[in-house]
């Protein structure tokens, strides 16, 4: 094949290979998800289970290499299962953010108009609001557990998502072959997904992937204030119950904002990463 | 006139707001202030329960009668009073130089006057409810009638629980529980109020009528209210508020210990009697076996909640009367951990396989609530109970569950305000089982033996038969176990070493600081 042949996207993975901070951000959450999923195998342990006498010290004699919590639990243990929760949360918040966010930024980008108007005021509406303080109303009213929160964070955080995929909808109908799509006379639905969209996606991705960062931060804060699931390990959530604690004991509360701090690290690497992949502009620098 | 009235108000506020006052020794009495979470709705603690309203209430209101250290009634407001043989009569000699804040004597009509009121409105019942009638023979003399004999009429008697109340004020016809003068209430008691900023502050300043002499020894007394725990635990550690009673987190009393200036103390609660528990549904059908309950009593480690969840600064507490009650019966057992044994009273009740049971807490602070729901889901998961913890995002979230019996097992606090009968007989009598009602007996235990043991001691004149029947009671319970009791709510008071007669009375800072005073010089 023709190097001048290559598809889009294999030139930008070509380009992201060759961005080493995004291929570094790619491998530590590669790691992390390897973690969480498979930690278990490497290291058995039940997160809930009293093992030991509470706030245990890292790295001591005991089996527990970064000592145990208030309650005497395991924290690796707490770590390893409160990673997949956490990740969960963040994807499904992120994937709801777009659903909503890519609906609303192409219809009111596409048709313009009163539908415009109407959707924008709408998302405006959204967009003033508090965002954690109208997470934490939602989470309140349905009560607390991981599916409420990622719904109520989801709700929360589409309006950017919306306005951004509007600015590309307004730029892209214009253009040519948009015309000449309408011209032979594909429906609006078909341009909007099948020649629209696909043009409009490397911003969205990126976006995509940078609420991910948002949600996973957004659990944190959630669970930090107590509003967080009690039932489902999340590192937020061991943030949370060990924050009362903090001046006798760091590490409960260290390890598990350490691991956040490495995720959401790593996924806006990756997110400008595949920024810089998509933007022929900066590839050729 | 007006204008510089309003502009030194503004001033008065803004200090408040910086926390501007300078406390500690002048050349009066001098000036305490005291740093409160808690937020009054109102001043008036004889339509309104609570520590917010007692603690300013029993400053502003004086009361028939006052407690001292061991639980033996002072005279206040009566300078004596004789109980009748039969227990249905008992008669208060009002003192004749007590005057109202504004001026007025205190009549016995007024204290006719209060304890209707409290009788009628105040939501501990029982206090007052064998009240028939009240005969004021003249001015200075009161008799209550009782339908039933009532030991714990006297105290009721008590600066929290009885404030009297102006007739000429609060008579006129208004609903007691909206009056207006709550919100500017004017008693006999030591401090007059000089200005109640709800939510804010309450400033007290020295009744210099005050019917016992040489009192009270301070000027001026503020409640300043800071609801954020940390920024109350500066102004504490910075000299800006001088008191802090009812502070019961572990890491708030570690903190304050550590202040050479200040001390902390654990006494003044008795009467308050804290006590916090796991409750059990005894009518879900998980439950109503005792063997379960008695198991999970078994697998829970209460001294590793109250020495490793609590930082040690809690009392281990093992049946319905707090412990430092003369009633409490030590002889109950304890439970102490026992995981084998727990595990084979499940295996007989036939849950030998396990089981689920959810646990709900008060939501609020959490390391008497959430952190031991979490601590159950983990221990009990070692004899085989998967406990699913049942977050709720607000009080009365809470409070509508378990009111509607809607629950397994939850977490609660419940005082016992001084007399088993008002604060103990509530939990247990199963004529208290009352749809919708908070902390009524919404465990829905029902054992005809405890129901006549405490309406036979509800009326038992003679404390030494009272006891007895008390602890029949005790002994009965700690054996249906529709409760497991865990601990004694740590409140403690911090206060600066130079306070002279610091609040550590049964009612602790819920009582008159009449007494209370900076050292000379």
């Amino acid at each position: 094949m023709d190097e001048s042949a290559q598809s889009p996207a294999a030139e930008a993975w070509i380009a992201f290979c060759h961005n080493i901070p995004a291929l570094a951000g790619l491998l530590i959450l590669l790691g992390i998800v390897a973690l969480t999923l498979y930690g278990t195998l490497f290291y058995a342990g039940d997160a809930y289970e009293i093992v030991w006498a509470p706030h245990e010290k890292p790295l001591t004699e005991s089996d527990f290499p970064l000592g145990t919590d208030y309650l005497g639990r395991d924290i690796v243990a707490g770590l390893i299962a409160g990673g997949g929760p956490t990740l969960a949360v963040g994807l499904c918040a992120a994937l709801l953010t777009m659903v909503i966010g890519i609906a609303f930024g192409a219809l009111a980008g596409y048709y313009g108009g009163w539908v415009d108007i109407v959707l924008m005021r709408i998302t405006e509406f959204f967009q003033v609001l508090p965002a954690l303080l109208f997470a934490m109303v939602l989470v309140t009213l349905f009560s607390p557990s991981l599916v409420t929160i990622a719904i109520a964070i989801g709700v929360v955080s589409w309006p950017q998502t919306a306005r951004l995929t509007r600015a590309e909808f307004l730029k892209i109908k214009e253009l040519e072959y948009v015309t000449a799509a309408r011209a032979i006379g594909t429906r609006d639905r078909r341009i909007i997904w099948k020649v629209i969209l696909p043009n409009a996606a490397p911003p969205l991705i990126v976006s995509a992937t940078l609420t991910v960062g948002v949600a996973i931060l957004f659990e944190a804060g959630i669970s930090f204030l107590g509003l967080g699931d009690p039932n489902t390990m999340s590192w937020g959530l061991m943030i949370g119950m060990n924050r009362e604690y903090i001046l006798d004991a760091w590490w409960p509360v260290t390890f598990p904002g350490l691991a956040i701090f490495l995720t959401v690290f790593s996924v806006s690497l990756l997110g400008d990463g595949i920024n810089d992949a998509f933007n022929p502009r900066l590839r050729e620098r | 006139m007006t204008r510089s009235m309003r502009a030194v108000g503004g001033l008065v506020a803004i200090a408040l707001a910086l926390g501007a006052f300078s406390s500690g020794v002048s050349a009066d009495g001098g000036r305490l202030v005291i740093a409160s979470t808690q937020v009054p709705r109102h001043l008036n603690g004889a339509v309104q329960s609570g520590i917010a309203t007692a603690m300013p209430s029993t400053q502003i209101f004086a009361s028939p009668l006052r407690y001292d250290e061991n639980w033996d009634p002072q005279p206040y407001l009566a300078k004596s009073w004789e109980v009748s043989g039969d227990g249905m009569k008992v008669t208060l000699n009002l003192v004749r130089n007590a005057l109202f804040h504004d001026g007025k004597p205190v009549r016995a009509a007024d204290v006719a006057f209060s304890i209707r009121t409290v009788r009628d409105n105040h939501p501990f019942k029982t206090m007052f409810e064998p009240v028939a009638s009240i005969d004021t023979p003249d001015d200075h003399t009161v008799v209550i009638n009782l339908d039933r004999p009532h030991p714990a009429l006297l105290l009721a008697l008590s600066p929290a629980l009885a404030p009297v109340l102006p007739e000429h004020v609060f008579g006129d016809g208004d609903d007691p529980k909206t009056h207006p003068a709550n919100s500017a209430p004017i008693g006999s008691g030591p401090f007059m109020l000089e200005e109640f900023t709800p939510g804010e502050a309450v400033v007290l300043k020295k009744n210099p009528n005050f019917f016992i002499e040489d009192r009270p020894r301070l000027d001026e007394i503020i409640i300043r209210i800071i609801k954020d725990p940390s920024a109350l635990l500066i102004a504490m550690e910075k000299g800006e508020a001088d008191m802090y009673p009812f502070m019961a987190g572990s890491q708030e009393i570690r903190r304050l210990e550590k202040v050479e200036r200040l001390a902390v103390t654990d006494q003044g609660y008795a009467a308050v009697g804290p006590i916090s528990w796991l409750a059990f549904n005894t009518r879900s059908p998980k439950l109503s076996d005792v063997r379960v309950r008695q198991a999970i009593a078994y697998a829970v480690d209460r001294d590793f909640i109250v020495k490793a969840l609590h930082r040690g600064v809690s009392k281990a507490q093992r049946g319905p009367i707090i412990e430092s009650s003369p009633f409490f019966d030590p002889s109950i057992p304890a439970y102490d951990v026992d995981l084998d044994r727990a595990r084979s009273l499940l295996a007989d009740a036939g849950f030998a396989d396990g089981m689920a049971l959810t646990v709900d807490y008060i939501p609020g602070p959490k390391e008497q609530q959430q952190t031991v729901a979490e601590y159950l889901k983990s221990q009990l998961k070692k004899v085989g109970i998967d406990i699913t913890v049942r977050a709720a995002p607000d009080f009365p979230t809470w409070s509508k569950r378990i009111s509607n019996h809607d629950f397994e097992l939850t977490m609660d606090v419940v005082f016992n305000w001084g007399d088993p009968v008002i604060g103990v007989h509530r939990t247990y009598l199963s004529t208290n089982i009352v749809k919708g009602v908070i902390w009524s007996n919404t465990q829905q235990y029902a054992n005809e033996r405890v129901d006549e043991l405490l309406n036979q001691a509800a009326v038992e004149t003679d404390p030494a038969k009272r006891k007895r029947l008390y602890a029949e009671f005790q002994r009965i319970v700690a054996g249906d176990l529709p409760i497991y009791w865990i601990n004694a709510m740590p409140y403690h008071t911090a206060y600066d070493k130079r306070l002279v007669n610091p609040p550590v009375g049964i009612w602790g800072a819920m009582h008159p600081l009449d007494r209370l005073e900076w050292p000379e010089g």
